[in-house]
Formats: C-alpha cells, sequence, structure tokens
C-alpha cells in the first residue's frame, strides 16, 4: 500500500523548499549581491519556519530526501567543467595534487591538535580533523578512527558553509584573484557544497573545485588513519 | 533523443557504475567515482559535450538546493552545541580559514610564477 499522507508531504516540503530557494536565488540575482546566498538564506528562512509552526526537522528531513537525493546527479554533472578545463589542468595536476596533500595535512592536523587542547576529546578531535571532505567519505572515516558521527556530519556541513559564504570575499582580500586558485581553494576547504557555490561564478572556478574535492577526498581517505594515529602517539 | 533526456541517461549511467565501483572497491562515494566516468566519457568522445552542455549548465546552477535540507538538519546537534559550547564552531571556523589560505596563497604564487614565464 502506497502511504498517500508521506508522498503529499514529501511533494509539499520539498516544493516548499524549491520555493523559497527560488525566490532568494532570484533575490539574489535582482540585487547582484553575492552574499545574499540562496542556499544560506533558504536554511535559516526553513529552520525559523521550522521553530515557527512547530514542525519536527527531523520529519522534514525525511520529507525532503527527494532533493538530498539529487545531490548525487549534481555531483556527477561536475564531470562536464572539469572536462572543460582537463587540457589546461594537465600542466599543472602534479602541483596541485602535491598542493593538496600539504593541505589535508595541514588541516587533519591543526583541527586535531587544536581540539585536543581545548576540548580534550579524541574522538570530538577525529571528527573535526576530516570535516573537510565529502560526507560520505568523511563519515566512512569517522567510523573507522572510533570519531563521533554526528559531529562529523555537522562540522562537515559547518565547513562547507564557511567556504561557500566567506571563501570569495576572503580569498579576494589576500590577493587569490585567479579563478583556478580560487576554485581550488574553496574546493580543498569546502568540498561540495563549497563546489556547487563557486561554480555559479565560472566553469574555470567549478572545474578546479572538483578536482580539489576528488583529490582531497582521496588523499585524506589514504592518510588520515596513520597521521591521526601518529600525532595521537606523539603529542597526547 | 530530447537532448535532456540524453543528458539524464549518461548522468544515470555514470552513477550506476559509480554505483558499482563503490561496490567492488569501496574507496570514493558512487557521486566521486560517478563525475570521474562522466569526464573520461566527455574527454574520449563517448559522450556528445554539445548535446549535454544545456542541462549541465541548468543542474550546476540550480545544484545548492540539494544541501538546504542537510543544512535545515544542522539544528538537529543543537544539543551537541550546548554542550561543547561554541569551540566545536570556532575551531572548524579557524581550520576552514587555514587551509583555503594555505592552498590559496601558495597556488597563486605558483600561477603568479608560471604566468610570468609565459
Amino acid at each position: 500500500m502506497i502511504n498517500i499522507q508521506l508522498i503529499t508531504t514529501s511533494l509539499l516540503f520539498s516544493g516548499i523548499t524549491l520555493l523559497i530557494y527560488q525566490g532568494f536565488a532570484w533575490l539574489q540575482n535582482k540585487s547582484g549581491k553575492i552574499w545574499l546566498n540562496p542556499m544560506l538564506l533558504s536554511i535559516f528562512f526553513l529552520i525559523a519556519l521550522c521553530i515557527l509552526f512547530h514542525i519536527d526537522v527531523q520529519s522534514y528531513e525525511q520529507s525532503t530526501l527527494l532533493l538530498s537525493n539529487l545531490l548525487e546527479p549534481a555531483v556527477v554533472a561536475l564531470g562536464y567543467p572539469l572536462y572543460q578545463h582537463l587540457n589546461t589542468m594537465k600542466s599543472q595536476w602534479k602541483h596541485m595534487t602535491l598542493l593538496l596533500a600539504a593541505g589535508a595535512v595541514l588541516v587533519i592536523s591543526s583541527s586535531y591538535i587544536f581540539t585536543m587542547i581545548i576540548i580534550e576529546l579524541p574522538s570530538i578531535a577525529v571528527s573535526l580533523s576530516l570535516k573537510s571532505i565529502t560526507t560520505p567519505v568523511g563519515i566512512a572515516l569517522t567510523e573507522q578512527l572510533n570519531g563521533n558521527t554526528a559531529i562529523t556530519a555537522f562540522a562537515i556541513i559547518l565547513a562547507g558553509l564557511f567556504g561557500a559564504i566567506f571563501g570569495i570575499k576572503w580569498l579576494t582580500l589576500i590577493n587569490v584573484t585567479s579563478p583556478k586558485v580560487q576554485g581550488l581553494a574553496i574546493g580543498a576547504a569546502s568540498h561540495a557544497l563549497g563546489t556547487a557555490t563557486v561554480s555559479q561564478l565560472s566553469y574555470q572556478h567549478a572545474a578546479y573545485s572538483s578536482f580539489a574535492l576528488i583529490i582531497s577526498a582521496t588523499i585524506t581517505a589514504i592518510i588520515s588513519p596513520s597521521l591521526i594515529t601518529q600525532i595521537q602517539l606523539l603529542l597526547f | 533523443m530530447n537532448n535532456a533526456l540524453y543528458t539524464v541517461v549518461y548522468i544515470s549511467i555514470c552513477l550506476i557504475v559509480g554505483y558499482l565501483f563503490n561496490h567492488l572497491i569501496g574507496g570514493l562515494p558512487p557521486s566521486l567515482y560517478g563525475m570521474v566516468l562522466f569526464t573520461l566519457l566527455l574527454h574520449f568522445r563517448l559522450c556528445d559535450a554539445l548535446r549535454v552542455k544545456a542541462s549541465i549548465t541548468w543542474g550546476i546552477k540550480h545544484m545548492g538546493v540539494c544541501f538546504v535540507p542537510a543544512g535545515v538538519g544542522i539544528i538537529n546537534h543543537y544539543q551537541l552545541i550546548k554542550t561543547h559550547g561554541i569551540m566545536l564552531v570556532a575551531i572548524t571556523f579557524i581550520s576552514t580559514f587555514l587551509i583555503l589560505t594555505f592552498v590559496g596563497l601558495l597556488f597563486q604564487s605558483i600561477e603568479n610564477k608560471s604566468n610570468s614565464i609565459d
């Protein structure tokens, strides 16, 4: 028996989410202000709606699985900008991979050490050191290294939002202006969420960010187990 | 075949093969294997780039909406934030800016060097 009520709520919540997002996207287009990020504004607006109308956030998330599931084909689609810039990337891929590896070591060790000094819980330290990569890989590694998956999920979204909202502004401020470099840096720090945001700017941003997304996830998966164990043994 | 349908078929094939890869060898999530495969299909002209262009552009332009439900879900962790205080947010914030700055500055200087040689 198909649950009619479930389908209706699912369509209703997904429809409302789409409408709100489109509304904010229209507002951003109209005003030309990059900080009027439709994703962030929709999140705040929907949280407010959920609280105001006493809607359980978990049931909202359940009902909008339709939208969350579209993320997978959307990530596959990023292969298009990647293909377009493949030739220009060929000459630089070694530099970029090396840089992303160094970046991964930096973000894993700094997050782990900061957390151990401030919060002093290894499970949280593991979670926070795995937050710069895409959710499925981050969660899998957290389980493997005895971290706290709820905190990893939370921190991954947070890292994504920070990069998506402030990334371009900050990079421009420190004179990092090339679309290639901005794309790579945001992909390395803010995974698919940051990539989705910078992909609106240009396909060059999209290509370099997608490259960083894949390489950072791969490198982190390879190095994080031994790196975290080493830091733990040496320092704590 | 209609171009939008053509795109959906190719993306679906890549994603399904991505799932297969993920199931067989693990490692990356299905969508990332799918992305690499899609890049390769386009590169080796096994998929017509001109036909997928319009639909892909539309898809990428709107993909931000897919993150909204997960973003709203952050509020589920309210208790977590309350227990561990604002420090969780602060550490995430600082280390995210650290890697942004590190990768950004170094790659920009490599870029500047190679541009001046050209």
